[in-house]
């Protein structure tokens, strides 16, 4: 193309080339900006409902986020899958409208609502400018009070929800997952099991056992509702009266979240996917959770291991080797309450690799790992962990919606209001020999489940060789 | 003009251009400087946009753009290795860079009291990346970006369908006929010249936007650009960048309807369809926007409720819309089937919504439900100093006018019914429309690649 401008061949010796522009020394930061976790105010209203409201002037879009008891454990034998329709089919009708009348209803509110079942329990989150929020409140209320749980719909999310099942297999994430938690887990715990049921379970589920479930477990009693954004021009206490308070129930004991018992010895697991490009893969057990006092030094640790694209697996498998597009460590809280043993995180290595180099990125991936036991964490390593995780804080808070559901977690987990606004001086005091130490014990290479999703065939014997545990093959 | 669907109450809700407002500059290198006061938190947000994407890719080196957008996170003159990563991160910040068909960009969200750090890191590299880009570096990004690829595209169920509607949507030849990814084989062929050369010809000042938005002072932000970007030199007038070929002359429907039917290893059958749609920052593909979320955004859009809801055909169905400056704008039609479900029932049922929706409009409630979801979705994209700042690039680098994102959101809720039903008449029909249809092939040609896949037109 001659429009552009002729380039010297250079080949693989690169000259240097000298920049024209001037260059200046690195900039120091100025004086930091104060910023603090907001903090909630806490109260109850008459029908037993806890609420959490957090004013964040300026945020025009309001975040609520209502944790119902409804937890995947409460689910009955043989219906896994039912606190998802019940949540699902909250928003499909009530005694006033019907599915598609409510879904307008939210909709003219410009509102969005979500409705998710998790270990804890059930989450329903909304968002809808600030304006609106009584009109979208009052849909809320009506879903989570009287659902109509019409038969014809209940059959369609059944319907609908069998039919993602055979996307999700398909998925590579959603495979390892899947087989990940099954191997992990005792099969008799709800955690071993898909949060969303399997085909088999769902099939069962009918109008009567998703009526029965939202029956026994919707009770403003043991709910709590989390409202964050600028709250200046509502009349909050009214709306809430005339919303969410207008919900009846009897009282009910929160219920116990179990400790969470796993079997993390040393093996790998393939499922077999012919034809896969890449390999996924995803490590895991058991670890801390917030509840134990080495969290936040846990946090540090998995940081440096693998939290972002300079953290050591990615400085090796990405940036020096290009084995993927990125792994990541992470500590991720499964089922964990007051009452727990705080070990209910899963500690997870997850990222997807090249089919051809699955078993060198591997063996990479375990030098790693040693290495960090073996040689230690930097204190530069420690520092940079430190400094970013405490100063995201208002980058990663500036959302009404981000800090509802900060808020909403720590309600679920038993976790004091003020517990995340204290986590970042935890973060601060954490060492590097303390970071080390929760890195080696977060991963220790004879206690962990690797879980392959990929070409059997192709991978297999690779895996074999690096001796990291007995190797089966699921297809 | 008056919009006869706005119901009066709308005038009560928070308007997120109310108090957005920005002020723009110009170096004497050219690099246009936008910048917006946002005090309600201590971050300050940095985009720096240039004006390159896969559209300015020459044959044989599509994926160029993006790979060059990987290196520019490998050093430079006064940055070692990572250094971007270690010091952003390391500092409270966050970063990232993105490539599309029309641009590239860069961004970094920091603690207020570190902007001064992110200027730094952006000046430093559009002046001197030659300095630190070797061999090395690039083939190991080469290496990561094909992982990308991979993990994104090519191991995914139905990963290339985007893919393949945009190649047929846009014949073979114009600039958007590719994916800013590129192919594997054009990954292989970039050279280490070739991207000095990507360097030379579009990473210059008077080819860029710096948008700055947050808790700044605009004075000493200015001195700051000025400072680091000031002695970059803007590339000379008689080496200006070769213009991407034009992508806009394409009659506004395809006239014919094109057909693909791919043979692959997927969970269930699919009906996907990319339709030619009026070009980005026109009323008309403003009135497209409300056309596609009547028909396909939500749960209670005209697709969901008839082939999810009613007709149970589909487990999701919808439309999305792929706004482009340089070419005509997409609109992208996703139903997946439920259970047996045939693709002719639900091409029928599609065909039906769209050619109701051009008979009679949409109704008041529907403009309404429309407008209030997006209007929410630009309260939320302005929420952040990072929306913010994103949304001025982009109209300052796309539309050469930072303010018309202050106004962006007043523009959709001015659009009339009329005019929605006019563009889905226009537009939304079967003879403009690329079609493409997945048969799933079960486990036993279970390679499930591009080499299976059979194809026929219907044209």
């Amino acid at each position: 193309m001659s429009t552009e401008p002729q380039t010297p061949a250079t080949g693989t010796e690169t000259p240097v080339i000298a920049p024209e522009m001037t260059l200046h020394p690195r900039p120091e930061a100025a004086e930091p900006r104060p910023w603090v976790f907001p903090a909630p105010e806490r109260s109850v209203l008459g029908n037993g409902l806890t609420v959490l409201r957090c004013h964040r002037p300026g945020r025009h879009v309001v975040a609520v986020e209502l944790s119902v008891d409804a937890p995947l454990h409460a689910e009955p034998e043989g219906l896994d899958g039912v606190a998802t329709l019940t949540a699902r089919a909250l928003a499909e009708g009530t005694a006033r409208m019907d599915g598609e009348e409510f879904a307008a209803a939210l909709e003219r509110c410009g509102a969005t609502l979500d409705a998710q079942a998790d270990h804890p329990g059930i989450r329903v989150s909304l968002e809808v400018p600030a304006s609106r929020l009584e009109q979208a409140l009052e849909l809320v209320a009506e879903a989570v009070r009287a659902p109509a749980f019409p038969d014809a719909e209940i059959e369609r999310l059944v319907a609908n929800r069998l039919d993602e099942i055979t996307h999700e297999l398909a998925n590579p994430q959603r495979r390892a997952a899947m087989a990940l938690y099954a191997e992990l887990f005792p099969a008799a715990d709800r955690v071993s099991r898909p949060r969303q049921g399997t085909a088999e379970t769902v099939r069962r589920i009918d109008r009567d056992a998703v009526a029965a479930f939202h029956a026994e477990h919707f009770r403003p009693a043991t709910a709590c509702a989390v409202i964050a954004g600028d709250l200046s021009e509502a009349d909050l206490d009214g709306v809430l009266e005339r919303t969410l308070g207008a919900w009846g129930g009897t009282p009910a004991e929160h219920s116990r979240l179990a400790p969470v018992a796993s079997d993390d010895a040393a093996r790998v697991v393939i499922v077999d996917r012919p034809g896969s490009v890449q390999t996924q893969v995803l490590i895991g057990r058991t670890g801390p959770d917030r509840h134990d006092p080495t969290w936040a030094e846990q946090v540090v640790g998995i940081y440096c291991l693998g939290g972002t694209l300079t953290s050591r697996l990615d400085r090796v498998l990405r940036e020096e080797k290009g084995y993927t597009y990125g792994i990541r460590a992470f500590p991720q809280v499964v089922r964990s309450g007051e009452g727990g043993d705080g070990r209910g995180a899963l500690l997870g290595i997850a990222g997807s690799v090249q089919t051809e180099v699955t078993g060198a990125a591997l063996g990479d991936l375990v030098a790693v790992i040693r290495g960090v036991a073996d040689g230690g964490l930097t204190a530069d390593e420690r520092n940079a962990a430190v400094q970013n995780l405490v100063g995201v804080a208002p980058l990663k808070y500036e959302t009404a919606a981000a800090v509802a559901d900060t808020l909403a977690d720590q309600v679920e987990q038993g976790l004091p209001d003020d517990y995340q606004a204290h986590q970042y001086q935890r973060l601060a005091k954490v060492t590097a020999e303390a970071a080390t130490a929760a890195a080696t014990a977060a991963f220790p290479l004879d206690r962990m489940v690797v879980v392959l999703v990929g070409d059997a065939s192709r991978i297999g014997d690779e895996v074999r060789k690096l001796g990291i545990g007995p190797v089966t093959v699921q297809s | 003009m008056a919009n006869p669907a706005r119901p009066a109450d709308r005038t009560a809700a928070p308007r997120g251009s109310g108090a957005f407002t920005a002020t723009e500059h110009r170096l004497g290198n050219g690099l246009r400087l936008v910048l917006s006061e946002d005090h309600l938190t201590p971050v300050a947000s940095v985009c720096l946009w240039y004006d390159v994407g896969s559209r300015h890719e020459r044959p044989g080196r599509t994926g160029l753009a993006h790979l060059f957008e990987h290196l520019m996170f490998q050093g430079s003159a006064s940055i070692p290795g990572n250094g971007h990563f270690e010091l952003v991160q390391g500092a409270g910040g966050s970063l990232n860079g993105t490539t599309s068909f029309e641009r590239t960009n860069y961004f970094e969200t920091m603690p207020a009291h570190q902007l001064e750090l992110a200027l730094w890191l952006e000046a430093d590299r559009m002046g001197s990346l030659l300095a630190a880009l070797d061999q090395q570096s690039l083939d190991n990004q080469r290496d990561v970006v094909k992982n990308e690829r991979r993990q994104r595209y090519d191991n995914q169920p139905y990963g290339t369908a985007f893919e393949k509607l945009v190649a047929m949507a846009f014949p073979e030849g114009h600039p958007y006929h590719h994916m800013p990814i590129g192919s594997m084989d054009d990954l292989d062929a970039a050279s280490l010249a070739d991207v000095q050369a990507f360097f030379r010809t579009y990473y210059a000042p008077n080819n860029a936007v710096l948008t700055v938005v947050g808790d700044i002072d605009p004075a000493q932000t200015v001195a700051w650009v000025e400072k680091y970007f000031g002695t970059i030199p803007g590339t000379s007038e008689n080496a200006t960048k070769p213009a991407p070929a034009d992508g806009t002359g394409l009659p506004p429907v395809m006239g014919g309807q094109l057909r693909r039917v791919v043979h692959e290893d997927v969970p269930s059958r699919a009906l996907m369809a990319a339709y030619r749609l009026p070009v980005d920052g026109t009323r008309e593909a403003d009135a497209a926007d409300i056309a596609l979320t009547v028909l396909g955004a939500g749960e209670s859009s005209r697709l969901h409720n008839r082939l999810v809801r009613r007709d149970r055909l589909a487990v999701v169905a919808g439309f999305g819309m792929m706004r482009l400056a340089g070419a005509p704008s997409v609109g992208w039609m996703d139903a997946k089937t439920s259970g047996d479900a045939r693709i002719e029932d639900i091409e029928a049922a599609v065909d039906e919504e769209l050619a109701r929706l051009a008979a009679d409009g949409p109704t008041a409630e529907e403009m309404e439900r429309a407008q209030a979801q997006i209007e929410r979705e630009w309260f939320d994209r302005l929420d952040t100093a990072h929306g913010k700042a994103d949304e001025l690039a982009r109209y300052a680098t796309l539309f050469g006018d930072p303010q018309l994102a202050t106004t962006a959101v007043d523009r959709l809720l001015d659009i009339t019914a009329e005019e929605v039903r006019a563009i889905t008449a226009e537009r939304l029909r079967p003879d403009n429309r690329a079609v493409l249809v997945y048969e799933p092939t079960g486990a036993e040609s279970a390679a499930g690649t591009e080499d299976d896949a059979t194809e026929d037109e219907d044209r």
